[in-house]
């Protein structure tokens, strides 16, 4: 028994209180039943018995397994988080990233139409000028001025990719952030086992940001990175009610 | 006398483009970047021939523009022409019901835009 106690207070150093003092109990009931089977028929066999004994307190070590690994679970845990929080840094950038393209492409159109509009302008200038010209060469500079004032109109019209682009940016921005917050609660859920089944399933969350999705296009995309294959009609590009 | 068409978008390089646009057929354009400086310029005394509206915007959306201005006194009937990114036939059934005029999906070709407005506008 006393080597029992012994092998008792080893475990308490290495196990929580809680599992060392059932690991004792355990050795400590094995050791009394085979004390009790080999009475006091030898050292020997007392001796062959604890070294059953430990073989059972191995066992037993073995369930302690449990408790390093849930350590090293959680050492993974926070590692994980560590890494959503780096993935978020991420996401920030790509979001910072296209806040500057809307930015830059916005002030490059602003400067284009301004442009363009300056251009016109003058053209007609030129034209009302041009009509104070003797008829042989008013007629071939007409003839150059419309052609340089032709496109202007189409190039005016090219200039909605601007908006167009910015509200695609805008998308992506806003799925970021879906992806962002579901980050945050999956970092906040890896210290929380008791919760690690509310958060929000992804997929859902993917799907939901559907209903974002303002351009054909977009919602074409989002089918094809969802896996879906529901295509809706979008209707003509021009339709009087 | 050269019809007034009201411009509502908050994006300024649709504002200036379809201006420079609409300005060139003739028309005589004013301009809002949301849909409360509209609602702000007709009750200010602004009578367009026609209004021409985004749908999505910060604070009074394209549709809600609408519905506000089919109630206001004296617009009930003034053609409205949505021309946005949004090709949802959902959203386009609410536009129907807020009674929008019709319906262009961006980009717009001008001549398309211009082919439009004139149908609306026969006499510019």
């Amino acid at each position: 028994m006393t080597d029992t106690a012994t092998t008792g207070d080893r475990l308490k150093r290495f196990l929580p209180p809680k599992r060392a003092s059932l690991a004792a109990a355990i050795i400590g009931g094995a050791a009394a039943t085979m004390a009790m089977a080999v009475g006091a028929g030898g050292i020997w066999a007392s001796f062959a018995g604890i070294i059953a004994l430990a073989s059972v307190a191995s066992g037993y070590l073995l369930g302690h397994q449990d408790g390093t690994s849930s350590k090293a679970v959680r050492m993974r845990m926070f590692r994980v988080a560590d890494e959503l929080a780096q993935y978020r840094a991420f996401t920030r950038l790509l979001r910072d990233q296209g806040e500057r393209i809307t930015e830059t492409t916005g002030n490059a159109a602003t400067v284009i139409v301004t442009g363009l509009r300056d251009m016109d302008a003058n053209l007609v200038q030129l034209q009302a000028l041009m009509g104070t010209l003797p008829e042989d060469q008013s007629a071939a500079l007409t003839s150059l001025v419309n052609a340089i004032g032709a496109p202007v109109v189409g190039m005016l019209g090219q200039l909605q990719f601007q908006d167009v682009t910015q509200q695609q940016i805008a998308f992506l921005s806003r799925l970021s952030r879906i992806v962002d917050q579901h980050m945050i609660d999956l970092a906040r859920e890896m210290g929380d086992r008791r919760s690690m089944d509310r958060v929000g399933n992804f997929k859902d969350m993917f799907n939901k940001a559907l209903d974002d999705c303002v351009m054909s296009s977009q919602r074409d995309d989002h089918h094809v990175a969802a896996g879906l294959d529901l295509h809706e009609s979008n209707g003509p590009k021009i339709e009087l009610f | 006398m050269a019809s007034t068409i009201l411009l509502v978008d908050d994006s300024a390089t649709i504002l200036m483009s379809m201006e420079a646009i609409l300005h060139k057929a003739g028309f005589t354009v004013a301009k809002a970047s949301s849909g409360e400086e509209a609602v702000t310029k007709l009750q200010g005394g602004l009578k367009p021939n026609l209004i021409i509206t985004d749908i999505h915007m910060p604070g009074i959306s394209g549709i809600d523009l609408i519905r506000k201005v089919r109630v206001m006194s004296g617009f009930q009937f003034i053609p409205i022409l949505v021309v946005t990114t949004e090709s949802q036939q959902a959203k386009r059934d609410e536009a129907r019901a807020a009674k929008a005029t019709g319906w262009l999906v961006k980009p717009v070709q001008p001549d398309d835009l211009l082919k439009v407005v004139k149908q609306i506008l026969p006499n510019g």
